[in-house]
């Protein structure tokens, strides 16, 4: 018997557990994939010239095992052991509308995997399900939230500049990364043509400075290698494994199962409590049951969907906290589109170092800038000089010529990449499948998710905006793309299990307890009630803080 | 984080890049010596008997490569191994359909030699074997099979040791990040770390 199970070891598990752990809870975190021991299993000391074959993967595994992981865009062999097989792991979509779900499942999960990009929500944010009716109104504003964006963002150490924008609020940041040259030129032409728009280093979660703390974790400022993909044995940036796990462990109630895929939320309808966690033993099949006081659903936003699907019973034949019939509801993403443009001069200035960052431009539609759709969109983006990679690309030539054109720094490169927001919509679902089971007996997921006008009008205004863009500072575009038209690479899956004022309408309340369930916690993506246009795991981290506080005062109230 | 290379590189992922070794192997024992190296499995087998390709195609795969990046002040293709390189990763690394394709492909390059001197590519004086790789390069830069084939032989060759650290520069461990610094004659640029 623990004091609280924890499903899920990535970024909202990790964050759980250390929350819980501190506060005196005996915790066990279930962990679905293999143990990953941070620094040991990392691939980030290979040079390139020891890199199996060269980096690529074979063409026939890509086929087999990873045709969905492959275009998840930094697929090579240092990273390979981070994503599922797709062979091993099935879903299915309908045939019309593909929804590409990118996933690790290991101790740490996407916490080793992420982008690292950390931004606020805001009260624009968490008003804008209320303000044009989509979704459930969020039941917690700016000002409930903001003390924990505080509380994870000391701990984590968020690379950032203090700004004074409404729409992105700041934090608690450790230095910025400077932006190059030619961004500092960027920025001014953007700044200077349209009024209200900004263009600001990213914010990210790399350690920039040392600080005690850090290092009682082992944890090393960022060395500037951008290997960030293979793990990071200086464990500068943010993940479980650097940082959330490592300070539960050292309160010592902490207890780590990995290989255990949780098959369903054990139920007792006398008390209408959950009393613990089914798993399946990921080699040996056999079953087995943990109990707790308290259980956190962070298995990432369409396993917690599918795992409360799964556990049904006589008295829930529809799953578990599911009386609003909102559980797999409501799945968003972010869509992207992407402006890519040769930036003209700074011929004489390079830059040293691989800055594992970019710049920003926080939200300006519906903002300081009207839109002919609802809320908007922010973009990362950069400015550096390309190498052989690129400027081999578009040109001919061989021999002597090319060598020597290749051993200089190439032209500078502007990226554009626009992150939108996507409404919250029912009929976006994520349902078990009626039929198919996978090698554990589960059933799968199905996923049917698609974007609606709103969000095909967001992209090309994404694409219009960021051409006019570069063209106010000069820049010759190379290409522009809207995307497919898919959903899911944006890889911030959310809001299958939404917090919601409604008991009738939505799943999780204000503390991201469910309505129906008082002693199970969610506070993965699922517990999303609309999406930002920002990059979503901060938001996920003080959520699960949040709950974890809460669920700490409740158990200690005799409430649950 | 999407489809491919040009559509949607996320900037974390754009790399553009390189390494002082003391640095490396000091960072590497500060955090506790994770250097382990793995198998390198592509470049050992560079002195070796090819093993996809024939004799005759892998002396004229050998060819090509050092005509694409030949030896001038650092060494060339040949020199970094990369023909018997591009041979491993074409019989490991590359599709059925692609094996077969560049072998096609090879044959199509004595074709054009055929076509432009009578002879096949290795029985041209180098002059007019480098004019029909460079006429046929022009045609095809952009288009597969021989676009990725050209790919490979330039990643190869900028991940080999020599192309990484004696024509490009490499740090492993950076330690700062520079945004500005000053180009000079001598200013190369960084190699990649790996192939996103």
């Amino acid at each position: 018997m623990f004091d609280a199970i924890v499903v899920g070891s990535g970024m909202s598990g990790g964050w759980a557990a250390k929350e819980l752990t501190e506060r005196g809870l005996k915790t066990l975190v279930i962990e679905r994939g293999r143990h990953v021991e941070h620094r040991v299993d990392y691939k980030d000391s290979l040079m390139p010239w020891q890199l199996p074959m060269a980096g690529a993967v074979p063409e026939g595994e890509v086929e087999r095992d990873y045709p969905v992981q492959s275009k998840g865009g930094s697929m090579s062999t240092a990273t390979q052991q981070f994503w599922v097989k797709d062979s091993e792991h099935p879903y299915s979509y309908p045939p019309d509308k593909p929804f590409y779900w990118i996933r690790g499942y290991h101790l740490g999960g996407r916490s080793i995997m992420w982008g690292r990009q950390s931004y606020r929500l805001s009260e624009l944010d968490f008003s804008a399900n209320a303000k044009d009716g989509h979704g459930s109104d969020w039941p917690i504003r700016y000002s409930d939230i903001a003390p924990w964006y505080d509380h994870v963002e000391r701990f984590a150490g968020i690379s950032g500049s203090a700004e004074n924008l409404e729409q992105l609020p700041d934090g608690q940041f450790l230095p910025a990364m400077a932006l190059t040259p030619a961004e500092l030129d960027f920025k001014k032409k953007v700044e200077d043509k349209f009024s209200g728009r900004r263009v600001i280093p990213g914010r990210c979660a790399h350690l920039t400075t040392s600080r005690k703390q850090d290092a009682e974790l082992g944890r090393a400022p960022c060395q500037y290698r951008a290997l960030c993909d293979r793990g990071c044995a200086f464990g500068a940036y943010f993940s479980s494994l650097s940082a959330t796990l490592p300070a539960a462990k050292r309160t010592g109630n902490l207890t780590v199962v990995t290989d255990s895929i949780a098959h369903s939320v054990i139920y007792d309808p006398k008390t209408k409590r959950a009393t613990g966690v089914r798993v399946i033993d990921a080699n040996t099949k056999q079953g087995k049951t943990y109990h707790a006081k308290v259980v956190f659903l962070c298995a990432s936003t369409i396993p917690t969907a599918q795992i409360l699907l799964n556990s049904v019973s006589a008295a829930l034949p529809n799953g578990l906290a599911n009386r609003s019939d909102a559980v797999g509801r409501y799945l968003m993403d972010h869509n992207m589109a992407s402006v890519i443009a040769f930036y003209p001069g700074f011929e004489d200035l390079y830059h040293r170092g691989r800055r594992p960052n970019g710049f920003y431009i926080p939200r300006y539609r519906n903002v300081s800038e009207p839109a002919k759709f609802l809320r908007g969109f922010g973009f990362q983006g950069l400015v550096m000089r390309v190498n052989w990679q690129l400027q081999s690309k578009f040109q001919p030539g061989i021999g002597a010529a090319l060598k020597a054109k290749l051993r200089k720094p190439g032209p500078w490169l502007l990226l554009l990449a626009g992150f939108g927001e996507m409404l919250p919509n029912p009929g976006n679902r994520v349902t078990l499948h009626p039929t198919r089971k996978d090698r554990w007996g589960l059933p799968i997921v199905h996923i049917d998710c698609g974007r609606g006008d709103n969000e095909r009008q967001m992209m090309e205004q994404v694409v219009e905006d960021a051409t006019a863009m570069a063209a106010a500072a000069g820049a010759r575009v190379l290409l522009a793309n809207k995307g497919d038209g898919s959903v899911g690479l944006g890889i911030h899956e959310m809001g299958t299990a939404h917090m919601g004022r409604d008991p009738a309408k939505s799943v999780l309340n204000q503390y991201g307890q469910a309505h129906d369930v008082p002693n199970l916690f969610i506070s993965d993506g699922a517990a999303m009630a609309s999406s930002g246009a920002q990059n979503p795991s901060l938001t996920y981290m003080a959520l699960s803080a949040r709950a974890a506080h809460y669920a700490v005062e409740f158990l200690r109230s005799g409430v649950i | 984080m999407t489809e491919n290379y040009e559509q949607n590189m996320d900037p974390t992922h754009i790399t553009l890049m390189m390494t002082r070794r003391a640095l490396l192997r000091d960072a590497l024992l500060m955090v506790g010596g994770v250097a382990t190296a793995l198998p390198i499995d592509l470049w050992a087998n560079s002195n070796s008997t090819p093993r996809f390709f024939d004799e005759a195609e892998f002396a004229l795969l050998d060819e090509i490569c050092e005509i694409i990046i030949p030896q001038t002040d650092t060494p060339g293709a040949r020199g970094a191994g990369v023909p018997a390189a591009l041979d491993s990763l074409i019989r490991d690394w590359a599709s059925a359909e692609h094996q077969r394709e560049f072998g096609v492909l090879l044959k199509e390059f004595d074709a054009k030699a055929i076509a432009a001197g009578g002879k096949a590519l290795l029985q041209l004086s180098p002059q007019q074997r480098i004019d029909v790789i460079a006429a046929y390069d022009a045609e095809h830069f952009s288009k597969p099979p021989y676009s990725i084939l050209k790919n490979l032989v330039l990643r190869l060759y900028y991940s080999s040791e020599i192309g990484a650290t004696q024509e490009l520069r490499y740090e492993h461990v950076p330690g700062a990040w520079e945004p500005a610094i000053k180009v000079t004659p001598e200013t190369r640029a960084w190699a990649s770390p790996g192939p996103i």
